[in-house]
């Protein structure tokens, strides 16, 4: 009876709910949606907007000289939802006689703010919940504290440890807390590029096909250049002949004829680069995987370096020593997020001549992946911590000192373990011990 | 319980899928996303499940217009079935408006769902729910098992307590509507008595129902 009570007195005391209703704008902050507005403009509409389900501008960006070039009427996107309800829609201007390009635009936008309300709530819920279970459990030992301090003595001897699993419990939170963040910051930015990605490979799609068909027709056209000219040139009346040879030279078509191929297969080879970097790009991902697959670690490593062609700086060396391995069952996108982390850490070990070997074989049960830089090699005294969550000894604004937490958490969770050690000639090492069989 | 708000022509509605550990929760909220095609069902949010987190239930959110152009909202979410995570339960728990209690069907796990339903009485009575009230329904999942409670062992257990049992595969994607359905028909009896859906929204339960569950062609 006396416990019922209890619970009651505490459970009016609770103040968090867990799934409060949100609008729009509870959801996603001017300074998130600006940015994507900017980029739908610099990608070539004049004016981006976002409205909410009444169709009341929320916030707008237009280009700056969008006033005197007129141009098409307001283009809608489909509704942006928000658990399935319509909450709003992006708008897009831009030039006339463009919608099929505007649409695209718009498109993209709204998949972008979809993606921007689907994490951003993911996050609110986590925190929510956190604050709920975080003030009952604060509750909780307010309870167990009155408790206590009916019995003087037991008081005394349970406070202490009480007092201990308070600090614990902090600790514990703080740690919680900041991998979340980490791993929510992780998951959006992968989620956003990995969206964004997706709906590139549509329009990339008829960019590429409009291209060779225009190869086609361009061929037609200086078929039909040459053909006349041929004709002119046989033709009588030196007059004609000398005006259309006049124009031939204006317009300069002996060096339009010998760049126009060169122009469309370089496009072409651009188009599909920009697929190539999509693919990678959600290749390493894994937006498609739900859960455990079995993934060959060689090729995720290759997919990450893909993927970090641009961190590694320029004259750096990647000796890649890769032993065969078996399927490996795990997270495959959380795997590369460690390996990424770990060749990033590296990445900014030293400037000029860095070298970085990665070498994988099959041990015993087990997948051994080291990651050997020739930088200065970590401190002793730092050996010890640099796993922990926000421990870095870089500057203030080179990155949280969260990456090399994450390894440890990532591998941690597939079973395994990671070392970080200095290599006999004195650089860095992390090594990640994978076990087949815990998979 | 109900969030209701005459003003703004809203209602949010909270169904809660409770259970042991591992029962089969969040299995049968991934299959209710990959069968109902209506237009307003959301998008499932898995939060995540690693061990050592207090942090995790997941999310189908659902959204429908009544005739009248009352809003309403249907959250569904799933609680975490470790003993470790009560307070999580509580907090998921708080507000209901119904409930499907999932229960494993294997032999062997008698005791864990006997143990969970326990739980689930004390934590509706802590956020001050009565059990004899709210809509509730029990599913016995993993029928695809063998060793599984037999059916006239369930019905001898669960008949005398009038709660509707249905039994499910959520692996294979078989029951889960149903009880979802059974769920929902109870939820919209127990909310017209008080609000009126039919007579001032013009929503009738069938429909609401049908609108809920659109499964696809698939
Ligand atoms: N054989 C079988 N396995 C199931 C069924 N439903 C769920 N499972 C499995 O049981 C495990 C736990 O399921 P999950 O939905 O995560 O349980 P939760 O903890 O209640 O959310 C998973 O491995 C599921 O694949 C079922 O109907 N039959
Ligand atoms: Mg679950």
């Amino acid at each position: 009876m006396e416990s019922r009570q209890t619970s009651n007195a505490s459970a009016n005391r609770l103040q968090f709910l867990v799934g409060e209703e949100r609008g729009l704008r509870d959801v996603i902050s001017e300074a998130e949606v600006l940015p994507l507005l900017r980029g739908a403009v610099r990608a070539g509409a004049f004016a981006a907007a976002l409205a909410d389900a009444e169709g009341k501008v929320l916030w707008s960006h237009a280009a700056p000289d969008a006033g005197e070039q007129g141009g098409s009427a307001g283009l809608r996107g489909p509704a942006i939802l928000l658990e399935g309800e319509p909450v709003g829609s992006v708008l897009v201007k831009g030039e006339q006689g463009r919608e099929e390009f505007l649409k695209g635009i718009a498109v993209m936008l709204t998949a972008a703010v979809n993606l921007l309300v689907g994490s951003n709530l993911k996050r609110m819920l986590t925190t929510e919940i956190h604050t709920t279970v975080v003030n009952q459990s604060y509750e909780e030992l307010l309870e167990t504290n009155r408790k206590l301090a009916a019995s003087e003595a037991r008081y005394r001897e349970l406070a202490e440890s009480l007092e201990i699993k308070v600090e614990e419990r902090t600790a514990e939170l703080k740690k919680a807390l900041a991998r979340l963040l980490q791993q929510e910051k992780l998951a959006s930015v992968g989620q956003l590029a990995a969206g964004i990605a997706h709906e590139i490979n549509n329009p990339m799609g008829f960019v590429t096909s409009n291209i060779h068909t225009m190869q086609k027709y361009l061929a037609r056209f200086v078929e039909m250049l040459q053909f006349s000219r041929d004709l002119v040139a046989g033709a009588p009346g030196e007059a004609e002949r000398e005006r259309f040879a006049g124009k031939w030279r204006q317009l300069k078509l002996d060096m339009v004829l010998a760049d126009v191929d060169e122009l469309v297969s370089q496009s072409l080879g651009g188009a599909e680069r920009v697929k190539k970097i999509v693919a990678d790009l959600k290749g390493f991902s894994h937006i498609d995987d739900l859960g455990e697959t079995v993934a060959d670690l060689n090729a995720e490593l290759d997919r990450t370096l893909a993927v970090l062609v641009h961190e590694i700086p320029p004259g750096a060396e990647i000796v890649r020593e890769y032993g065969t391995l078996p399927g490996f069952s795990c997270r495959a996108g959380e795997l590369c997020q460690v390996f990424l982390n770990i060749i990033v850490n590296a990445c900014q070990a030293r400037n000029a001549g860095l070298r970085i070997v990665i070498r994988t074989e099959l041990s015993g049960d087990a997948i051994v992946i080291a990651f050997t830089d020739n930088g200065p090699g970590i401190p002793q005294e730092f050996l010890p911590r640099v796993f922990e969550p926000f421990f870095t000894t870089r500057p203030v604004g080179q990155g949280m000192g969260m990456g090399l937490a994450v390894v440890y958490d990532v591998v941690t969770a597939h079973g395994g373990t990671v070392e970080a050690g200095n290599s006999p000639e004195g650089g860095a090492s992390f090594v990640v011990r994978l076990p087949l069989s815990s998979a | 319980m109900i969030e209701y708000d005459a003003e703004q022509k809203r209602m949010v509605l909270k169904l809660v899928y409770y259970g042991p550990a591992m029962s089969g929760k969040t299995t049968n909220l991934l299959k209710l996303h990959d069968l109902i095609t209506q237009e307003g069902r959301g998008d499932l949010m898995v939060l995540d499940t690693t061990d050592d987190r207090t942090i995790f239930f997941d999310l189908l959110p659902f959204f429908l217009v009544a005739p009248s152009g009352l809003k309403i909202k249907v959250k569904v979410y799933t609680v975490p079935g470790q003993v470790r995570h009560d307070a999580t339960r509580k907090a998921v728990l708080q507000r209901a408006d119904g409930v499907v209690f999932v229960a494993d069907s294997q032999l062997a796990e008698a005791a864990n769902n006997f143990e969970s339903f326990d739980n689930l009485e004390k934590n509706l009575a802590f956020v001050g729910i009565d059990i004899e009230k709210v809509p509730l329904v029990v599913q016995f999942n993993k029928r695809d098992l063998k060793n599984v409670a037999s059916e006239e062992e369930i019905a001898r257990v669960w008949g005398p307590t009038g709660v509707p049992v249905t039994t499910a595969s959520a692996l294979e994607g078989w029951g889960v509507v149903e009880t979802f359905t059974k769920l929902l028909e109870l939820t919209y009896a127990a909310i017209d008595r008080k609000y009126r859906l039919l007579e001032e929204h013009g929503l009738d339960g069938a429909s609401f129902v049908r609108q809920m569950t659109n499964v696809g062609e698939r």
